[in-house]
């Protein structure tokens, strides 16, 4: 992060994207090329290689900090749930422990399994979904259709157990809205073989594929003493080969007693995020199997009184992308006083910007999508590419391509 | 596209194209440029820095184009309703044929929304107007 | 960080300290905060900063840094006045705080000076009106927002 030059820019982050027409401005966002979504990292070039990387967000800044000091503490946790539609569960548990914590409310052993399964079941959906877009943006739709379709069993299960695919609105103050249905349990161990079994699969065609291979290998590289500057979490962090994982430093929910087998890897590059996140949902799905194995009877949730306490709580959970941090603040109020919250996305951007410095424009696709940015949890970041001497931009689509040109001429 | 949306309809959208359930074997394509589009899915509340750019890929559509609005906060602003930067739906700002209401609305109702936009179906329940002209 | 060393640390920057369940708080003055986020990174695996959150205490603004480790947060606190929102940025020395500050600078209004990040706007709007209170300061409205940004 450092101070551009505005004279070499010749725009400050608004005033100079009005020079463009308003086709190539068109903002591209890591979800897919196709989703126009809003995002802004401006790229200085200097040749083909990125000099800097200035982010600008604010594109689907909603105002849900301050909205949630309107609402009551129950109603927050609804409102929470929908800052991300891939992490939702993970926002929503790391609200309510912090809460939990904050009254002490007793959350009962049974719920904690349960939120532990949820949980983890979201950590599977999440990392698929990744991994079918960085296919697609690597030009490999194939995979993007294949592990898509294989996600939906894992969307089937959330259904089953909570009543929905996404916002799954199923954590509250004292333990979980509704029990695990009677017949889950071979229903799950049945889904997690199958998972096992296509993503063993999958990792072994990332890793021997060739248009992934040298897309990925060497790419976007971190090292660790950057990592301890700049603080990324999550996958980012743990590529780096510091192995640090909520749920195993800080554990809350069932993780005492399941504990993960934290991933790490050693590289720091986008080839090691590939291999570790599959190595994540594996280790997921063990860890649903254990905790069904282990699953104590029980109440699934403790009545707690409507009121919350005065005082605070910091409170942190691992979610898909690293750590998430609630800090939450009663005044013993129907409504929080402040709840801040600091998303996974948030604190890896440095990362990423310091993953593109000095690589060829054509990496951008796919770093970015390697940190697994989630920008409805951050607020989105778009992509403008400016050079010193000559000026363009690249839409979504046409950097996808740029990039799988430039890497099938190396091939 | 997304106006300020949670991502949970854009995945929802994108996997109603995934084998599963597979909107393009019914002839829908997504396309990357709102030049080559007929219609127009939109996430989200907007803001006010999304707005401008929901006009501009609106007013690059050549007609005949229609817009369909999808989940709840596209439609008057969902859960975020009475949030500082959030705008109440996106008939606000543009034009809309169709609403798909969900937080977020499943592929299958996705689909089935677009093939009503298509097929020019529906009709509105209070005045009596088709709702696709 | 035993709570011998976070006593005698609190002593030495002049703060005090305070327990809440899993946080340890060094309540220091703004001028001291500086030194004080130095030294608790320095510690062994404290160099984790999880983010800076800042409260609206109606007068003040409350500045509270938490670094991580283990099964705890160590976290330094200080508070800037209304009046005078400045702090001095930590970004030169510990680089993962500057979007952190740069969105507090928006929603808050506090200027962290010395913070690197150029933009004019982190997370608001480039329009957000300059006579409006930054969006999360008590005394801004949100309806009030909404009119004057043409929100319907």
């Amino acid at each position: 992060m450092s101070s551009g030059k505005p004279s070499e820019e010749k725009s400050e982050a608004g005033a100079g994207l009005m020079q463009y027409s308003p086709e190539s401005m068109m903002p591209f966002g890591p979800v897919h090329p196709s989703l126009k979504e809003p995002e802004y990292f401006r790229l200085v070039l200097e040749g083909e290689k990125i000099k800097e990387v200035i982010p600008r967000i604010g594109y689907v800044h909603r105002g849900i900090e301050r909205a949630a000091q309107e609402r009551t503490w129950v109603k927050d946790i609804y409102l929470f749930e929908r800052i991300c539609g891939i992490c939702s569960f993970a926002h929503s548990i790391c609200f309510t422990q912090g809460v939990e914590a904050l009254s002490k409310f007793e959350v009962p052993r049974r719920a904690k399994y349960i939120r532990l399964v949820v949980a983890e079941l979201e950590r599977i959906h999440s990392h698929l979904l990744w991994l079918g877009l960085v296919g697609h943006w690597a030009g490999f739709d194939t995979l993007f259709m294949w592990v898509w379709k294989d996600r939906e069993h894992v969307l089937d299960l959330s259904e089953a157990i909570t009543g929905n695919r996404i916002h799954k609105s199923y954590a509250t103050f004292g333990g979980v809205r509704k029990d695990l249905p009677d017949d889950i349990k071979d229903k799950l161990l049945a889904e997690m073989s199958f998972i096992e079994k296509r993503v063993k699969y999958y990792d072994e065609l990332v890793s021997s594929e060739r248009t992934l291979s040298v897309r990925t290998k060497g790419v976007g590289t971190i090292t660790q003493d950057a990592a301890r500057r700049l603080c990324p979490v999550g996958p980012l962090l743990r590529s780096t080969g510091i192995a640090r994982d909520v749920r195993a430093e800080d554990p809350y929910a069932a993780y005492d007693e399941v504990p993960p087998e934290v991933q790490f890897r050693t590289d720091g590059d986008i080839a090691s995020l590939l291999s570790l996140r599959m190595g994540e949902v594996l280790d997921s799905c063990r860890m649903i199997r254990v905790a069904m194995e282990k699953l104590p009877s029980g109440p699934f949730r403790t009545p707690v009184p409507r009121s919350v306490p005065a005082g605070d709580s910091a409170f942190h959970v691992e979610a898909p992308r690293g750590e998430l941090f609630y800090y939450s603040k009663s005044e013993g109020l129907s409504s929080p006083a402040r709840v801040k919250i600091r998303t996974p996305t948030m604190a890896n951007l440095l990362t990423a910007t310091e993953m593109l410095k000095g690589r060829p424009l054509a990496d951008v696709p796919i770093v970015l999508t390697g940190m697994d940015p989630c920008f409805g949890c951050m607020d989105r970041v778009s992509v403008i590419d400016l050079d010193k001497s000559k000026q363009w931009a690249f839409t979504g689509e046409q950097l996808r391509e740029y990039g799988i040109e430039y890497y099938r001429r190396l091939l | 596209m997304n106006a300020a949306s949670c991502n949970g309809c854009d995945i929802e959208i994108l996997a109603s194209l995934t084998p599963r359930y597979d909107a393009e074997r019914l002839g829908v394509e997504l396309v990357p440029s709102p030049r080559h589009a007929d219609v127009l899915l939109v996430t989200g509340t907007t803001n006010p820095l999304m707005r401008d750019r929901l006009r501009e890929v609106y007013e690059q559509m050549p007609n005949p184009r229609r817009v369909v609005a999808v989940g709840a906060c596209a439609l008057g602003g969902g859960v975020m309703k009475g949030c500082y930067n959030v705008g109440h739906g996106i008939d606000t700002v543009i034009p809309v044929d169709l609403y798909i209401p969900g937080c977020p609305p499943r592929p299958e109702a996705i689909i089935f929304g677009i093939l009503k936009l298509v097929t020019g179906e529906p009709r509105d329940p209070v005045a009596g107007e088709p709702i696709v002209q | 960080m035993s709570s011998e060393e976070i006593e005698s640390l609190a002593r030495k920057l002049k703060g005090k300290t305070s327990k809440s369940m899993n946080s340890t708080v060094i309540l220091v003055d703004p001028a001291r905060v500086l030194d004080a986020c130095l030294s608790v990174a320095s510690f062994e695996g404290f160099y984790h900063l999880t983010t800076i959150t800042a409260v609206d205490i109606w007068e003040d603004i409350e500045l509270t840094y938490h670094f991580w480790k283990g099964r705890s947060f160590v976290s330094v606190r200080t508070k800037v006045s209304k009046k005078k929102p400045e702090i001095q940025s930590i970004a030169a020395s510990l680089p993962s705080a500057v979007l952190y500050e740069a969105e507090i600078r928006d929603l808050f209004g506090v200027t962290f000076v010395g913070n690197p990040y150029t933009g004019k706007r982190l997370l608001l709007p480039d329009d957000y009106p300059d006579d409006l209170p930054p969006p999360l300061r008590a005394e801004a409205d949100p309806e009030t927002i909404r009119k004057r940004m043409k929100l319907e």
